[in-house]
């Protein structure tokens, strides 16, 4: 109990820390007077009245200070102590402190922004109940295939899973977005994107509606009754604005009336997978009336599910991976068996039975596999890089405190000598970077969160067009606590980093020297200045790695628009359809579509194809019917007839597939030039034999070459196609349209979105027609130059910083230098040796840096050109060479130039001054 | 045997300021330091500024109040006063006193005896 009070008086003094003192001082005084009194009373005059009264009192000071110690918490009070002192202090030299926060909150600010980003796409919960425990079950396929598909199940498998998993407890699914047309009032119709959700979503994720109710499970026991949608609270707001009275409403959605139920809270932006906030939701059981044509409830070919799970609690994640699996494959096998259909790895075909052989249940989150490997790898690669510059920020820093400390060398040396002890001084200097790192930490964030949204706004406009993009992303950007923990944490990581070596060296003072404040003389303490140039070097040669590999980056991405395809990519069309669940009946369809569309005057040719261009490899082995050949990997496209024409490829030998051969899977093919070079050299390529394992399962399919095509781009723009083969597509299975348009494309459009409509109505809800220029080939065309204007922001960045930090050296060797020009130019000495002497000194440790960061460049340059070895891979370089001569030569002489600026301005400036001067500089 | 000053251990002096607030009633600091020194007959002779440790100790631990009022000389001063818990604690720690006192003196008067 006293205990408590005695504590609490403590706590409490240290707020009232210089009251106290006031008071404790008048006690003293008049305790102090009442004996002098006494004494002068016993006949001692004022004078030794009063010294005796000190005396008998004891050490006045040693008694208050101890008061002091025993009154308060000492070690708050040396922090606020310290805090004061470096807070005055920066404030004493306001440019540096300037300069430092700037550095520090850029460094910071940068990689704040990317936590951010890596926040907002992997680490944020979804706006539900218990975020942490939502998890999304994963599939995994024998053929290994990966994307979306993964997280892509049937009504039927659901519903097995739902009736008979043990470890988790409830499973809730989810469509993928849709698109339905709705009728509003005054007649006209628009596009609104919706989801397809089990009944107890909502209830089960806790969301509380802002208007109305949600569904209620009851209601939506069986399929096409209770035609009921909730809307989302952007959707009211933007198309109802924000009216209570649509509440009972109806809206006719893709020709029928749902009731408006409620409308979902605005902090409820969906669950994800893609991030995107639906425009409403609708009880699965309400399917058929709204994607038409199909009916997912009993066919378990159509996987448009997601699932998201929680497991039991206490349960073992692991044992309900397995159980899950099990499951899985038990209903899977039991449809086939039942229907013949099995799931796959291509969306909506069925050719190759596929086996789910494992089944993951990672956490939730606004994107799906964030917790991919490849993924996290990414992630953590832009961090080191963004790291590195915060790394070199740091050594800027540290080269300023040493700079500083030095400068501060009597005020160091008096303390020393005073007694403060070496542990307080590093505690006060340290606090004092500290504090500086964060008030820069601060700055970064607000600079971060600026950032953050410009460059959200920048992916969002360029991710709008291409590939039927449309609804914004629901990402929020704000910070949240984790984003402030990370700054801070970050913050107070930088100020230990850079502050520590200068705090220990500062207080490692030979104290007569200090006292005597001879600065850096003739003898130059070596130790110190080997640091120093350790710093600089580093910083030097960090920043040239990250020069040359955006300056590389940069030669490559000039080239983009200048790049041909080597095919038709503004009058080339894709056609995309939702063709139905039966295989075949898609395919008859789609070879009416062709038909049709043939017919158009404004379509010049059409063909199926089974890869669209940019949006992805398949590589299969290959060899030669050679014994000895090697097996190599290859570029591969599933083609039909027509397919050469369409996209504009020249054949340069031989012809392409005939329909006959596609309709009875003949074993042809058509290589490129180049695989052509590359299997039979000099030889003629045509009726060749060559093996192809299309599944990569070892089972090797013999083809005979019937043709040659030239060689274009048309995996990467990056790179023209080192190898590619062309195979007959599966007659049995709709894939993707590809049309030549001729005459004005928006016309044409518009015609063939009318011959559509003519020959299925319940077409138009899944169409999308987009030119290979403004779709697939456009993102491709984004990202290079996102990715590359972020490389050469950060080297610019680095640049900016690595000049600093050797103006900054050049600047301190200058100024300790400076007695020694003075003595130098007053006994008569030429400037010009005075200068080639300082700079020698201060630019040694540039050079070897430079030579550090050109060895380093040259490596990176050779780890990107490695990649190319993979067919499948883009060429980050764009076809420059591994030792671009213009990077490798231009880049280090910039900076040359660069250093050499930054380090002539200060000595020019002392050459400038007069030696009288100079001489009694006084540091 | 005259006491040294040094020897009074800080515990010790606690005490003593504790009793002299009991029978003073209110004093100011300086007054605690002279009437300890009249008491004791100049036996014990700290410096006066050792005081103010147990003041303030006293003070945390709620046994004394302070209050600021004019001294003597029109200075203004602080003054303390013993609270209830300050004499219950006095009590206590008297009562301990005696019995240790009591003891030792039984041992010593057996050393006595031979």
């Amino acid at each position: 109990m006293n205990r408590l009070s005695v504590f609490a008086s403590r706590i409490a003094a240290v707020f009232s820390r210089r009251r106290l003192d006031q008071e404790f001082d008048q006690e003293v005084e008049a305790h102090l007077a009442m004996l002098a009194a006494d004494n002068e009373r016993r006949g001692m005059s004022p004078q030794d009245a009063r010294d005796a009264a000190r005396r008998s009192f004891g050490a006045v000071a040693q008694i208050k200070e101890e008061q002091r110690e025993r009154r308060g918490v000492p070690q708050i009070d040396t922090l606020f102590q310290d805090l004061r002192y470096g807070f005055r202090n920066l404030l004493r030299t306001p440019t540096f402190t300037l300069i430092a926060i700037l550095t520090l909150a850029l460094g910071i600010g940068v990689n704040t922004t990317l936590f951010t980003t890596f926040n907002a796409i992997a680490l944020k919960p979804l706006p539900v109940r218990d975020a942490g425990e939502v998890r999304r079950v994963e599939r995994w396929f024998e053929s290994g295939a990966q994307g979306d598909i993964q997280f892509a199940f049937s009504y039927p498998e659901y519903v097995y899973l739902r009736d008979h998993s043990r470890e988790l407890t409830t499973l809730i699914a989810m469509s993928w977005p849709f698109r339905a047309f709705a009728a509003l009032n005054q007649g006209d119709t628009e596009q609104l994107r919706g989801q397809l959700v089990s009944e107890e979503y909502f209830r089960d994720f806790g969301v509380a509606p802002v208007l109305g109710r949600t569904f209620l499970p009851e209601e939506h026991k069986t399929p096409g009754t209770n035609p009921s949608i909730v809307l989302s609270y952007p959707f009211w707001k933007r198309r109802f604005l924000a009216d209570p009275r649509i509440l009972g409403a109806s809206l006719k959605l893709n020709g029928t009336t749902f009731n408006i139920v409620g409308v979902a809270p605005q902090e409820f932006t969906g669950t994800g997978e893609p991030p995107i906030t639906p425009d409403f939701w609708a009880p699965l059981m309400m399917q058929a009336a709204l994607v038409a044509g199909q009916n997912w409830m009993d066919q378990p070919a159509i996987q448009r599910l997601q699932i998201l799970a929680r497991p039991k609690p206490h349960g073992d994640i692991r044992t309900a991976e397995a159980e899950t699996a099990t499951l899985v494959q038990q209903i899977d096998q039991t449809l086939f068996v039942q229907t013949g259909f099995s799931p796959t790895g291509r969306v909506g075909v069925t050719s190759v039975r596929e086996r789910t052989v494992a089944i993951t249940l990672p956490h939730a989150t606004y994107f799906g596999n964030t917790e991919d490997i490849r993924f996290r790898v990414f992630v953590l690669v832009l961090m080191l890089v963004v790291g590195m510059v915060l790394a070199i920020a740091c050594a800027n820093l540290a080269n300023m405190l040493l700079a500083r400390a030095a400068s501060r060398q009597r005020e160091i040396g008096v303390r020393l000598a005073m007694g403060a002890g070496r542990g307080r001084l590093i505690r006060q200097l340290l606090t004092e970077s500290t504090l500086l790192a964060l008030v820069g930490g601060a700055a970064g964030l607000l600079f971060s969160v600026w950032a953050g949204k410009l460059l959200w706004a920048l992916i969002q406009h360029a991710l709008q067009g291409p590939m039927g993009g449309g609804a914004p992303l629901t990402v929020s950007l704000d910070p949240d606590f984790r984003v402030f923990a990370y700054a801070l944490a970050i913050s107070l990581i930088t100020g230990f980093a850079f502050g520590l070596a200068p705090a220990l060296r500062a207080s490692k003072l030979d104290l007569t020297s200090a006292l005597k404040e001879e600065g850096v003389s003739f003898g130059a303490r070596m130790s110190r200045s080997r640091l120093r140039s350790l710093l600089v070097g580093s910083q030097v040669a960090a920043s040239m790695i990250l020069l040359i590999a955006a300056g590389l980056l940069v030669r490559g991405l000039v080239r983009v628009p200048g790049v041909d395809p080597g095919f038709e990519t503004h009058s080339t069309f894709w056609l995309f359809f939702d063709a139905g669940p039966d295989p075949a009946k898609g395919a008859a369809l789609q070879r009416r579509v062709i038909e049709r569309l043939e017919t158009l005057p404004e379509v010049a040719h059409a063909a199926i194809a089974g890869t669209v261009p940019y949006a992805g490899t398949w590589t299969p082995p290959i060899k030669t019917l050679d014994p000895q050949a090697e097996t190599l990997r290859t570029l591969g496209a599933r083609v039909g007839a027509g397919y050469f024409e369409t996209l504009g490829i020249p054949l340069e030998r031989g012809r392409g597939f005939t329909p006959l051969e596609i309709q009875n899977a003949t074993p042809v093919a058509v290589i490129s030039a180049n695989a052509a070079r590359q299997l039979w050299p000099n030889q003629e390529p045509v009726g060749r034999r060559l093996k192809l394992d299309l599944n990569f399962r070892n089972q090797w399919k013999e083809f005979e070459v019937i043709g040659v095509a030239r060689s274009v781009r048309s995996a990467h723009l990056s790179r023209v196609d080192p190898m590619m083969v062309y195979v007959p597509v599966d007659p049995n299975v709709p894939e993707h349209t590809v049309l030549r348009i001729t005459g004005d494309p928006q016309n044409a459009q518009a015609r063939v979105r009318a011959a559509m409509q003519s020959i299925d109505p319940g077409l138009m809800a899944g169409l999308a027609l987009v030119s290979t220029a403004d779709g697939p080939m456009q993102l491709e065309q984004v990202l290079a130059e996102a990715y590359t204007t972020f490389a050469a922001a950060l080297a610019g960045l680095a640049l900016l910083l690595a000049s600093a930090g050797i103006y900054g050296v050049m600047s301190y060797l200058v100024s300790q230098r400076v007695r020694d020009i003075g003595v130098m130019m007053a006994l008569g000495a030429d400037a010009g040796r005075v200068l080639r002497s300082v700079l020698r000194q201060g630019l040694w440790p540039v050079l070897i840096g430079s030579a550090i960061g050109l060895a380093g460049g040259a490596a990176v340059s050779i780890l990107l050109h490695s990649m190319l070895s993979f067919p499948g891979n883009a060429d980050l370089l764009f076809g420059v060479n591994t030792l671009d001569p213009v990077t490798f030569l231009g880049l280090p002489c910039l900076f040359a130039l660069i250093a050499f600026g930054a380090s002539a301005i200060p000595v020019r400036r002392a050459l400038k001054v007069d030696p009288m001067i100079a001489l009694r500089y006084d540091g | 045997m005259a006491a040294d000053n040094s020897d009074i251990l800080q515990g010790t002096l606690d005490l003593m300021v504790l009793q002299t607030l009991d029978s003073m009633g209110t004093l100011h600091g300086y007054g605690i330091a002279r009437r300890i020194e009249q008491i004791s007959e100049d036996a014990v002779r700290l410096n006066q500024g050792t005081i103010y440790a147990s003041l303030l100790r006293l003070h945390q631990q709620r046994w004394i109040a302070a209050e600021w009022g004019v001294s003597e000389n029109n200075r203004k001063a602080k003054f303390y006063s013993i609270t209830r818990a300050g004499k219950k604690q006095l009590a206590a720690e008297a009562a301990n006193w005696e019995r240790v006192a009591g003891v030792m003196s039984r041992m010593l008067a057996l050393r006595e005896e031979g």
